[in-house]
């Protein structure tokens, strides 16, 4: 997986003091779900958003003054580097807050933490994205660097589901790949609602019916954990090996920089070590704490 | 180098050294000893024989600390970071074992992306070490390539022999500090002789053995016995003192307080024994008990060494043997964990 440089990005960016947080300014607020919402936000100092550069599956500490600090992937592409976008979920107190604020309140942020999707080694790859509720996050923000360097990489299937039609995040990107003829995308929701027409089943079943070719493929999964767990085995099925997964994993985080030690899994810590790993890298060690 | 000095005139020693360092000595609260400023005058602290319950990490690794506030004006939020502290420091009477800690702090912090609170205060640190004449009867330093005379962490080690104290100059530092100052005396070779003995009876009150032959390997063995991990975590009650007062130790949470007008973000030491540690909104990793004392045992027997060329990161200081309410005891653990399987038959 790539790292980028920590020697080249932490004189800059932190300020000689990581634990820093820039001051951002929100533009623009979307409601993804009843409980979802994504940011769009910029840098408040113009130098560092034109110089910032980050890469798909990477993430951010963001603060909200008065609340606190609380970890999210960046949601956006690099490829469309005008701003940042993270989408989260109401559930805490920093989540909460941060649903509160509107366009032109200012927030913190600090990053990129972590690796990332290995591009370079997708490139030319058939490309299985597989996501379930607000996983898509980081998934987005790979799918959009694929289709902005569409020719670069090969087939597409995105499947991707959620609990209901009120539940699924980023409509309009649902419907923008709907529409792109180079990508099949599959929309399901767990059980039958009212007005839709679409499938209905769960991610991992779906994905079997679906039945994408393990070719020249990789698959990238990211979803409730409960998913990601369900999903491999789907996979497995269907002829994918374990170096064919690749998965970003959540872990409650402090610092982000494997200080504070909660997000390991043994020796591995899933803000520097991941949070992007292949299955082969994680499946054999304590299955049980990811 | 080696010299000694009276018992009697360690105050004008120190006195002599607070020009141009910021002396820490141990001290007492209630039942409480930890490290903090000398007070310029009292040497009473001499007689806190034993070594400190807080350790000296607590020095450069506050239990809580600021680490920024900010404040919104008409402007924005604006941050600002609390000054630097007065950078060179002495520890006066720091043990072996909580020396050896540090270094392994240092290098936990440094990694990466660097810590600057810990390490701007740890910078330009000297360190007075101090024989352990009465260890406790749960320490068990040696198993661990430590001892209660051990001088490698320090850059003066010291040794209180009868009511005289000899000091070793061990780092070049240490031996510029020894130079020069008229209360010393010169070492004779008795005396030399005299502190030989001295440590020696010192090592032989270490009794308690741990069994540290290829155990990070014995513990990945393990790593997924759910019943060995069940077994050692009995008795438990998360209460977090093992992790708390452990010199090598390093977890944090952090949290911002705010007060009329700002906010502070502080960092406070965290422990990975309690359950919310690792809470996130829909599950938790660590839930069961068993996988928390697991996460501390592995964690200084098998991740630190993995991440950090093989140095174990437990430095047998005792202090989670001695101070836990349930008698839990990470010696009978690690002695618990079974022999390396060998493959081969030969």
């Amino acid at each position: 997986m790539t790292t980028s440089s920590i020697s080249e990005r932490k004189k800059f960016f932190s300020q000689n003091n990581v634990y820093l947080p820039h001051v951002c300014v929100i533009e623009k607020v979307i409601d993804e779900t009843p409980t979802v919402r994504t940011f769009h936000f910029k840098f408040k100092d113009e130098r560092l958003q034109k110089e910032f550069t980050f890469e798909s599956g990477q993430f951010g500490e963001y603060t909200v003054f008065g609340v606190g600090e609380a970890t999210f992937c960046i949601s956006s592409s690099p490829t469309r580097p005008d701003h940042l976008e993270v989408a989260l979920q109401r559930v805490g107190k920093v989540t909460n807050a941060f649903h509160r604020l509107g366009v032109g309140a200012e927030i913190g942020f600090r990053g990129p933490y972590g690796n990332s999707f290995p591009i370079d080694s997708l490139k030319g790859k058939n490309l299985v994205f597989v996501g379930g509720g607000i996983g898509l996050a980081p998934l987005r923000s790979l799918i959009w660097n694929v289709i902005d360097n569409r020719d670069k990489y090969g087939k597409i299937d995105i499947v991707y589901g959620a609990r209901s039609p009120a539940d699924l995040c980023f409509k309009y990107d649902l419907e923008a790949w709907s529409k792109d003829n180079t990508v099949n995308m599959v929309t399901t929701i767990d059980r039958p609602a009212e007005g839709w027409n679409g499938r209905v089943g769960l991610v991992p079943a779906v994905l079997e019916q679906v039945a994408p070719s393990p070719d020249n493929a990789v698959a990238i999964v990211c979803g409730p954990p409960i998913m990601i767990r369900f999903t491999f085995p789907a996979l497995a099925k269907l002829g994918f090996t374990p170096e064919q997964m690749i998965t970003t994993l959540e872990k409650r985080m402090k610092c982000g920089i494997g200080k504070c030690g909660r997000c390991n899994i043994g020796p591995l810590f899933v803000c520097k070590d991941g949070p992007v790993f292949r299955y082969d890298q994680i499946k054999n060690f304590m299955p049980q704490e990811y | 180098m080696v010299k000694k000095i009276k018992q009697a005139d360690i105050g004008k020693l120190l006195e002599r050294w607070a020009k141009d360092y910021r002396i820490f000595v141990p001290s007492r609260d209630g039942e409480i000893t930890r490290f903090d400023r000398w007070d310029g005058k009292d040497t009473g602290f001499l007689s806190i024989y034993r070594n400190t319950v807080v350790p000296a990490k607590s020095v450069f690794f506050p239990v809580k600390e600021e680490m920024f506030s900010y404040k919104k004006d008409s402007t924005g939020y604006q941050l600002k970071v609390p000054g630097p502290s007065m950078s060179k420091k002495l520890l006066f009477g720091i043990r072996p074992c909580d020396a050896s800690a540090l270094a392994m702090l240092d290098v936990a912090f440094k990694e990466g992306y660097e810590d600057p609170y810990y390490l701007e205060k740890r910078r330009d640190t000297v360190l007075v070490g101090m024989t352990c004449l009465r260890p406790y009867d749960s320490c068990f330093c040696t198993s661990l390539g430590g001892g209660p005379g051990e001088s490698k962490n320090v850059d003066i080690m010291m040794t209180q022999v009868g009511d005289e104290y000899i000091l070793e100059g061990i780092t070049q530092k240490g031996e510029e500090l020894l130079a020069g100052v008229e209360y010393f005396t010169d070492a004779s070779e008795a005396d030399i002789s005299r502190l030989r003995s001295v440590k020696e009876g010192a090592l032989k009150q270490i009794t308690r053995k741990v069994n540290v032959k290829d155990i990070t390997q014995r513990i990945y063995d393990v790593i997924e016995n759910k019943e060995f991990w069940e077994t050692s975590a009995i008795k438990c009650v998360s209460c977090g003192v093992c992790t708390f007062f452990c010199p090598t130790c390093y977890c944090f949470d952090i949290s911002d307080e705010k007060e009329k007008g700002t906010g502070i973000r502080k960092r406070a030491w965290d422990s990975c024994q309690f359950p919310v540690y690792t809470k996130m909104p829909a599950e938790n990793p660590r839930e069961e008990k068993w996988r928390r004392v697991r996460q501390k045992v592995a964690h200084k027997y098998a991740y630190f060494p993995t991440l950090y060329g093989g140095t174990i990161s437990c430095t047998g200081c005792g202090r989670c043997i001695r101070l836990c309410p349930v008698s839990w005891d990470i010696t009978a653990v690690i002695n618990s964990v079974p022999e390396k399987v060998t493959t081969e038959s030969k």
